[in-house]
């Protein structure tokens, strides 16, 4: 039995392991927050509190699938709690009463200085162990709070510095994706005295229409809104995002979101230098277990890379990143096909035909591909559609003139 | 004959690809009933879940922890009749194919070398087991964790019983059964093979260890008085062993009549079809409405063209031919056959053993011996075996530390 430590400490503060809710729907309430700790979860993102209370519509989400996959990416339009500011509170105060060892994090949102301060304040004094600032839920039907704030790098270091006067507990701000570059929003946000950045929140969208109404979904007396999309489909786009703040922030510690659900995201995310990693999506349609699998998963490859702390394996991706212009052009790798595994289907054919080069030749007799090099661009995307695994990346060839001194063997497919 | 159909696994194993499309299958539902319907107490909920998150490392945990057999298992379980029965996928399709899954779980455990189960503590105490095979194994394995020494008697020359002598080689190859008795090897089980065990033998061994668990399986084929005279019968289980030590390798002729329709009389049947017997009848008492084999067993000999009449009583037998009257219908039948093969049951071989300590143990107070297996109650299946050999060793370690 694979006995790995996930401890980790964010911020200044340990946790038992990196997964916690995100403040959302899934951490609303005592009973859900205690639920999950019981489940294993390293810490909660008790779900944003403030002054405003929401009001929301039904109903309020939507899917979309692609072919066999019913749940790609996820439409909310909830805002911060709706439960009034003492209840929540109160709950807050009585989970760190009954879990004192696992993370409690309040998330907050204030609609100005003294609001931000005050929540700031209150929090604390209800015992929370870090704060998390709101500065990115898309759909608040205030546009003195939420992503419009989160877009603007001045009203976030404003606030930031609100929250430090009102609080002395270590806090994140908590960036929209709704926005060209985090980059300067994260850096004000620090100036204003944050001490680490949570990303990403939910992307704005339309995520499908009724097409006989002609409504976008989900519908309220027959009308829709824009609002914040999330799940594995915005995994790459949270991982970009991650990636620029690392860049760009040396060392900055980050809790990692969007579309986590398995221990190969989290994996993802922590070598991308994600420190702690939230979950709402997934948790919305399998439950708070799926923590059990991304733990034991993530130990177990902690095993197979030989680590003992989860702190080793953080950002070892981030160099590995770079910019397009700087990337080895001189070479091409051709597809090596893998005619014992290969069944037929010739959809390496198709695409490459119309997708991409019209190198993958079919033979129509045995019904098998077979690569032309004359006209291979060694774009792989053969070995994408290829169901059965049986295109891999096969010989190395550098463009003319361009080997130098280099040998094939010291490329890194 | 030609043993190439034999000795290949008789359905193709998953790949990655096709568990994962199975996992996805599965609608990860609340109170799922796969996990409260294993006798061995595994928790196929869990691992299907786990593969569904790519977790294949933690599935193996989940099913090994729970089953020192689980690549057996997941081979031979009858599924149908326990996980699979009140799958919640029936509701749109068919149940998720979990003992599929299980072995594909099971093979990337052993392709990675995992080591799940640990050796415990050493406590000082001893238990010698009776018997080698699956209900032994297990018994083994769940008290070498608790820190036991175990020593197991078995009376053949290998360990496994009837999963080494019984179990057709396309359904359960020998060097899954080896791997898996290496896993209870590697925790530390002594083997004394070749010694058959009596009363005395028995008296013995409650000198010398602090407890004795007889763990022994039905490995003796019945015979029917009716075929006392007749020529060229066996009994499956005879046919069975047979046949899987020469590895199919074995001569028999082309027109056989087996009569039984237990899970046995499929993997005879199957077996002859499989080695190219021209001719397989097998003629059941039983209905096919009150059929006693799993369905797959069922279908699977049906497939490869066995004949199967059901509802029908042997009568006469004279010479080569057998006749048989049907249970309720005006209908009788002969069949001439140049080999008869019989798989209407076993029982065990107890010698001199006294009954009582066969049927209720001496444990709960004075006497040190325990039962699992066959003989002990349950269903006669491999994971009713696992599950007895559960039993059991948590009843000795119950009996001899108090926990």
């Amino acid at each position: 039995m694979t006995k790995k430590d996930l401890s980790i400490t964010f911020l200044g503060v340990k946790f038992p392991n990196p997964f916690c809710l995100s403040a959302s729907p899934v951490g609303n309430c005592y009973d859900m927050c205690a639920k999950a700790y019981d489940v294993g979860w390293g810490g909660v993102v008790f779900k944003t509190i403030g002054f405003f209370i929401a009001d929301e519509v039904s109903p309020r989400f939507d899917k979309i699938g692609k072919e066999s996959t019913p749940f790609i990416g996820f439409k909310n339009m909830e805002q911060i709690a709706e439960h009034p500011l003492e209840d929540n509170l109160r709950d807050i105060k009585r989970l760190k009463k009954n879990y004192p060892h696992q993370v409690l994090i309040a998330s907050i949102m204030g609609a100005n200085e003294k609001e931000w301060e005050d929540l700031a304040r209150l929090a604390s004094e209800a015992g929370a162990d870090m704060l998390e600032l709101n500065f990115s839920c898309p759909q608040m039907t205030s546009h003195a709070m939420g992503s419009d704030v989160g877009s603007n790098p001045e009203l976030c270091k404003k606030y930031c510095a609100a929250v430090r006067r009102g609080s002395k507990l270590p806090f994140m701000a908590k960036m929209t994706p709704n926005i060209t570059d985090m980059v300067p929003v994260a850096k004000a946000c620090l100036e204003g005295g944050a001490d680490g950045i949570a990303a990403i929140n939910t992307v704005k969208s339309i995520c499908s229409l009724d097409l006989e109404k002609h409504i976008g979904m989900p519908i309220v007396d027959g009308k829709s809104s824009i609002s914040g999309y999330s799940g594995k489909a915005v995994k790459p786009i949270a991982l970009r995002f991650i990636q620029q703040m690392r860049q760009a922030i040396p060392n900055v510690e980050i809790s990692g979101i969007g579309g986590i659900e398995n221990w190969v995201d989290a994996a993802e995310f922590i070598l991308l230098g994600a420190k702690t990693l939230q979950v709402t999506t997934g948790i919305m349609e399998y439950g708070y277990r799926i923590v059990e699998d991304m733990k034991n998963g993530l130990q177990h490859y902690m095993e197979d890379q030989h680590v003992d702390h989860l702190e080793d394996l953080v950002g070892l991706a981030n160099k590995n990143i770079i910019p397009a212009e700087e990337l080895d052009r001189d070479y091409k790798v051709y597809p090596n096909i893998d005619l014992n595994k290969c069944i037929g289907c010739g959809r390496c054919v198709i695409s490459c035909y119309d997708g991409a080069h019209q190198a993958m030749e079919w033979d129509k007799d045995t019904r098998k591909p077979k690569c032309n090099h004359d006209k291979c661009v060694g774009c792989l995307l053969c070995g994408h559609v290829c169901p059965v695994g049986a295109i891999s990346k096969g010989e190395i060839e550098f463009k003319k003139g361009r080997q130098g001194k280099r040998k094939k063997e010291d490329i890194i497919l | 004959m030609d043993n190439c159909k034999y000795v290949r696994p008789f359905e193709e194993a998953f790949s990655l690809k096709t568990v994962n499309e199975e996992a996805d299958r599965c609608l990860l539902c609340l109170d799922a009933p796969c996990s409260k319907d294993c006798p061995a107490g595994t928790d196929p909920a869990k691992f299907i879940r786990s593969v569904r998150f790519l977790n294949y490392e933690g599935a193996a945990e989940t099913i090994r922890s729970s089953n020192p057999l689980g690549a057996i298992c997941a081979r031979v379980c009858p599924t149908e009749r326990y996980c699979q029965k009140g799958c919640s996928r029936s509701g749109i399709d068919h149940p998720i194919d979990i003992g599929k899954i299980q072995q594909f779980v099971t093979d990337y455990e052993a392709a990675k070398g995992m080591v799940i189960l640990e050796k415990g503590k050493p406590n000082g105490k001893k238990v010698a087991i009776v018997g080698a095979g699956p209900a032994g194994l297990t018994a083994a394995a769940v008290l070498l964790q608790k820190g036991f020494a175990v020593e197991l008697y078995e009376s053949h020359k290998e360990a496994g019983g009837y999963l080494r002598y019984g179990i057709p080689e396309y359904r359960l190859p020998n060097a899954i059964v080896d791997s898996e008795i290496k896993r209870i090897e590697d925790l530390g089980a002594i083997f004394h093979f070749g010694v058959t065990v009596d009363q005395k033998k028995i008296d013995e061994l409650k000198l010398h260890f602090d407890a004795v668990c007889l763990a022994l399986g039905a490995s003796k084929g019945k015979m029917l008085p009716l075929f006392a005279g007749a020529k060229n019968v066996i009994t499956a289980v005879d046919f069975l062993a047979k046949t899987k030590m020469a590895k199919g390798d074995i001569q028999i002729p082309d027109n056989v009549l087996v009569i039984g329709g237990g899970d046995v009389a499929m993997d005879t049947v199957t077996t002859l079809k499989l080695l190219g017997v021209k001719e397989v009848t097998d003629v059941v008492y039983e209905t096919f409405a009150e059929f006693k084999a799993s369905k797959k067993e069922l279908q699977g000999a049906q497939k490869l063209g066995v004949s199967i009449l059901d509802g029908y009583v042997p009568t006469k037998v004279e010479g080569n031919t057998v006749y048989f009257k049907h249970r309720t219908k005006e209908s009788e039948l002969s069949v001439k056959a140049d080999l008869i093969i019989l798989a209407v049951g076993q029982c065990t071989e107890l010698g001199n053993i006294s009954e009582i300590t066969l049927t209720k143990g001496e444990a709960k107070g004075q006497g040190k011996v325990f039962v699992a297996g066959d003989i002990a109650p349950g269903e006669k299946t491999v994971v009713y075996a696992v599950r007895s050999g559960k039993l059991a060793a948590n009843d000795i370690a119950m009996y001899l530390e108090g926990k």
